[in-house]
């Protein structure tokens, strides 16, 4: 199922409900509410960043005298050794036996573990039940949880054969698991018009 | 108890009052070495016979062309690549019981132009072995212990070494410019026995920059050191040599200490303020050829010249070796792209910044591997033996 191609990053922070990883490339991000997958686990995009390799070592502002922003990286090509992209991911199931349970795994991900982009029948398959909104909607995520459901869902909706019944489904998830809090359903359902 | 700053600060007042006081004998002085460099023009000739006869208790730069020459910045080649080296060591701790020292290299590779590139790396070297912790004489088996000073020049060897990995790794087409920090010069070695220098420059350092200089035949190679607001006075030292009233000057003999001396207006003017005036942005200054003895008695083709060149407003020493300086290409290569490095790394070469940070080891650092070694002698169930000194520092008391 994975494959090298779609190797992108590796796990350097784990816990049970969250991993981190660095990408191999610089600016090759996951998208947000992306699937992705470290040995077993599932894990759904929720947070992105790039920043410089080192804490104490901020960028500074470099283009003033440069035409493009591409002048600025070939002019100073250790840059792409300087700086990192970063993505943290919720932890929404993992594969045992063979099959996909959405809920949190007994062990977190290893460090250095890689990571893989999920390839659309990975989504499709992962994406057949709607368990993992539950998770999503008790975590606490440095962007809304609402624009991580909403991404999700959107990407999944991609993959599936009638991507709008699937979101409908969806919704009515949300709705059930939100009943008490009809301001946040539809706050996602906003979020989830087709693309 | 922590430094009493309060005690400190009428001692500060008193230093910044006393350089207010001689910044305008300082300016006076400067304007006098700069009279005596551009007017009247120097007899070249003369003053290298009156340099070569002189007995005097400074080092005079040998001069190879008028003093007050400039040149203009050279256009950088379209493409090329610039390698730097540099490193940091964890000195012997004769408080443990573990003789070590550790040498970390930060190495930089830098390709500019169609197909811009960049590598870095770190890479410390753990030594442990006896062969590594002394130099010992081939015959009579005398010692010399690598640390302090002799571990700082070991670290330098380090460097160019590998330097050369680096410029070995180099693709052919592109003109190349190997970058270290600091001096060519190991000054270090002058106060230790032959044998150490032996070891350290001669079968060391010089067998580097001779691997340098071959790469040469397959690719352009130019090799430099850069010193950032160099304190050298080597050209200075030409100008009190030429307002000398004698015609061999002889520093002991005719102007003992006691005495007044006629090159005392020059006094504290060092050669970046010289070429501060001399040089406009971009500029370098004439060669010169550096005095130390050290050079003269083990260089060989590898003789040390130097230049100074303006960045902005900083004025810095290039030293490079011969085979550098007398090829007309290298040369421009060590100026067009040394100043191109700077305009980079916002005044200063990134080449050089950056294998520094590769190379830097912090406090944190020191003590994690000091830590670490106690820790993997204790899992091994071996002693731990340190000095009372050392256990005072750690756990303080009242």
């Amino acid at each position: 199922m994975s494959t090298k191609q779609n190797k992108i990053a590796e796990v350097i922070e784990a816990s049970t409900a969250q991993f981190t990883a660095q990408c191999y490339e610089l600016y090759e991000v996951p998208s947000l509410g992306a699937l992705v997958r470290t040995g077993d686990i599932y894990g759904i995009v929720a947070h992105a960043e790039t920043t410089g390799m080192e804490p104490g070592r901020k960028p500074i502002a470099r283009g003033k005298d440069a035409a493009t922003e591409e002048a600025v990286y070939k002019d100073s090509p250790q840059l792409k050794k300087l700086l990192r992209s970063e993505f943290t991911a919720a932890v929404v199931g993992y594969r045992k036996e063979g099959k996909i349970h959405q809920y949190l795994p007994p062990q977190p991900a290893k460090i250095h573990a890689f990571v893989y982009l999920c390839p659309p029948e990975e989504v499709d398959e992962f994406s057949k039940s709607f368990t993992f909104l539950n998770i999503l909607i008790n975590s606490a995520f440095s962007v809304p949880a609402e624009e991580v459901i909403a991404s999700s869902l959107r990407q999944m909706s991609h993959v599936r054969e009638d991507s709008r019944s699937f979101l409908v489904s969806a919704g009515k998830e949300l709705a059930n698991l939100l009943a008490s809090n009809i301001a946040r359903v539809r706050n996602i359902l906003e979020k989830l018009k087709i693309d | 108890m922590s430094l009493d700053l309060t005690a400190v600060a009428t001692q500060v007042i008193r230093m910044i009052s006393g350089l207010k006081e001689k910044r305008a004998e300082q300016s006076q002085h400067l304007d006098y070495a700069l009279a005596t460099i551009n007017n009247p023009p120097i007899d070249l000739d003369d003053l290298k016979s009156k340099i070569k006869a002189a007995k005097t208790t400074w080092l005079v730069a040998e001069i190879t062309e008028a003093l007050s020459k400039t040149y203009p910045l050279p256009l950088s080649p379209p493409d090329f690549s610039v390698i730097a080296a540099d490193g940091s060591h964890i000195d012997v701790d004769r408080h443990q019981s573990t003789h070590c020292y550790l040498i970390n290299i930060g190495t930089v590779v830098l390709n500019y132009g169609s197909q811009p590139d960049a590598a870095l790396a770190s890479i410390p070297h753990l030594y442990a072995d006896d062969k590594d912790l002394v130099i010992t004489h081939p015959t009579n088996g005398r010692e010399q212990a690598v640390e302090g000073t002799v571990l700082g020049v070991k670290r330098s060897v380090e460097e160019c070494k590998s330097l050369v990995s680096l410029a070995a790794a180099l693709p052919p087409q592109n003109p190349a410019l190997a970058l270290l920090d600091g001096t060519l010069i190991l000054w270090g070695l002058e106060a230790y026995p032959d044998f150490v220098t032996d070891a350290l420059l001669v079968n060391g350092m010089l067998k580097c920059l001779d691997a340098l200089k071959k790469f040469n035949k397959e690719r352009r190679l130019a090799l430099a050191s850069y010193i950032s607001y160099p304190r050298s006075t080597d050209v200075l030292n030409v100008l009190r040599v030429a307002v000398c009233p004698n015609d061999i000057p002889d520093c002991d003999k005719q102007c003992p200490p006691a005495h007044g001396k006629d090159c005392a207006g020059l006094d504290g003017v060092r050669d970046r303020d010289i070429f501060m005036d001399l040089l406009k942005d971009g500029e370098r200054s004439a060669l010169f050829i550096s005095p130390s003895k050290v050079v003269k008695d083990y260089y060989g083709d590898h003789k040390v010249y130097f230049y100074y060149l303006r960045v902005e407003d900083e004025i810095a020493r290039v030293e490079i070796p011969q085979w550098t300086a007398e090829d007309k290409d290298l040369l421009d290569l060590t100026h067009s792209l040394i100043y191109d490095q700077c305009q980079r790394g916002q005044g200063y070469p990134v080449a050089l910044s950056e294998s520094h940070e590769q190379a830097v080891v912090t406090g944190a650092d020191r003590e994690n591997f000091r830590e670490f070694i106690e820790s993997t002698l204790a899992d091994e169930n071996l002693p731990n033996a340190t000095s009372g000194k050392s256990l005072s520092k750690k756990t303080r008391w009242v």
